[in-house]
């Protein structure tokens, strides 16, 4: 069961690298898929294995390469920490099933965003 | 989008993004890095690379609370699915060095399109 565990984060993880992206979108489904879980469990459990720098060995791949914005990042951080207080105060009110259902819509929405062009080119070390 | 507004309206779109990540237990790169591509013109490269260092603190700290307060976390699984990710993560951005910004974004868009799609199916099921 343990070596289940590894394998999964070891997939996940590659996964993590090539998009630039912290799992859970992957380690939800696979939690609730393959283990069985119920989707609140996976997403607290998402949330609680995502807590340690597990993209650290990745963020440093691509801060080698420059494509880095430090700056964007922290604030991007900042957000996303307050965002999720109030996103996971609604989450556990609402039922598994519902939950469910919405984190799938999410997940179109999301790819819908990434399928649209960008609107323009810029590198983020310009002046703003 | 290039003004002095742009740290705030970043700022603004992290939040929102942050939302959702509490309300589904994701880290939130996977809406950032293509709000980052379309709205404010990131190469995907950079966008990704980005992102990580958004989920490099422990940006969903207060959202898993909430989740840890409502007793629903599993905590032998988070830590033995952590290892493997940290370990697959260094190699899956060795292995983004030698895509194109273009195959990459294909790739991404059609794995979550896949499982949102999947998850949306077995739900309404």
């Amino acid at each position: 069961m343990y070596l289940l565990y590894l394998s999964i984060g070891l997939l996940v993880g590659v996964l993590v690298g090539l998009m630039g992206i912290g799992g859970g979108v992957l380690l939800v489904p696979a939690m609730v898929y393959i283990l069985g879980m119920d989707q609140h469990v996976a997403q607290g459990t998402s949330l609680f294995l995502q807590l340690p720098p597990l993209g650290l060995g990745a963020l440093l791949m691509y801060r080698k390469k420059g494509q880095v914005d430090l700056r964007a990042g922290a604030i991007c951080a900042l957000g996303i920490l307050l965002g999720g207080y109030v996103g996971s105060k609604v989450a556990i009110g609402t039922a598994s099933r519902d939950l469910h259902e919405l984190f799938g819509l999410f997940l179109i929405v999301a790819a819908a965003l990434m399928w649209l062009k960008p609107e323009s080119r810029q590198s983020p070390g310009e002046p703003r | 989008m290039n003004s002095r507004y742009r740290p705030l309206l970043i700022f603004l779109m992290a939040a929102i993004v942050g939302a959702a990540s509490g309300l589904f237990g994701v880290g939130g790169g996977v809406l950032l890095v293509p709000l980052l591509v379309v709205a404010f013109g990131f190469d995907q490269h950079v966008a990704q690379g980005t992102s990580l260092v958004a989920l490099v603190p422990p940006t969903g700290l207060l959202a898993f609370l909430n989740y840890a307060s409502a007793g629903k976390v599993d905590w032998t699984v988070g830590w033995w699915i952590m290892p493997g990710v940290f370990l697959g993560g260094a190699a899956g951005a060795h292995f983004a060095e030698e895509l194109s910004s273009h195959s990459l974004r294909r790739i991404i868009t059609t794995i979550v399109f896949a499982i949102g799609v999947w998850e949306a199916s077995r739900a309404l099921r």
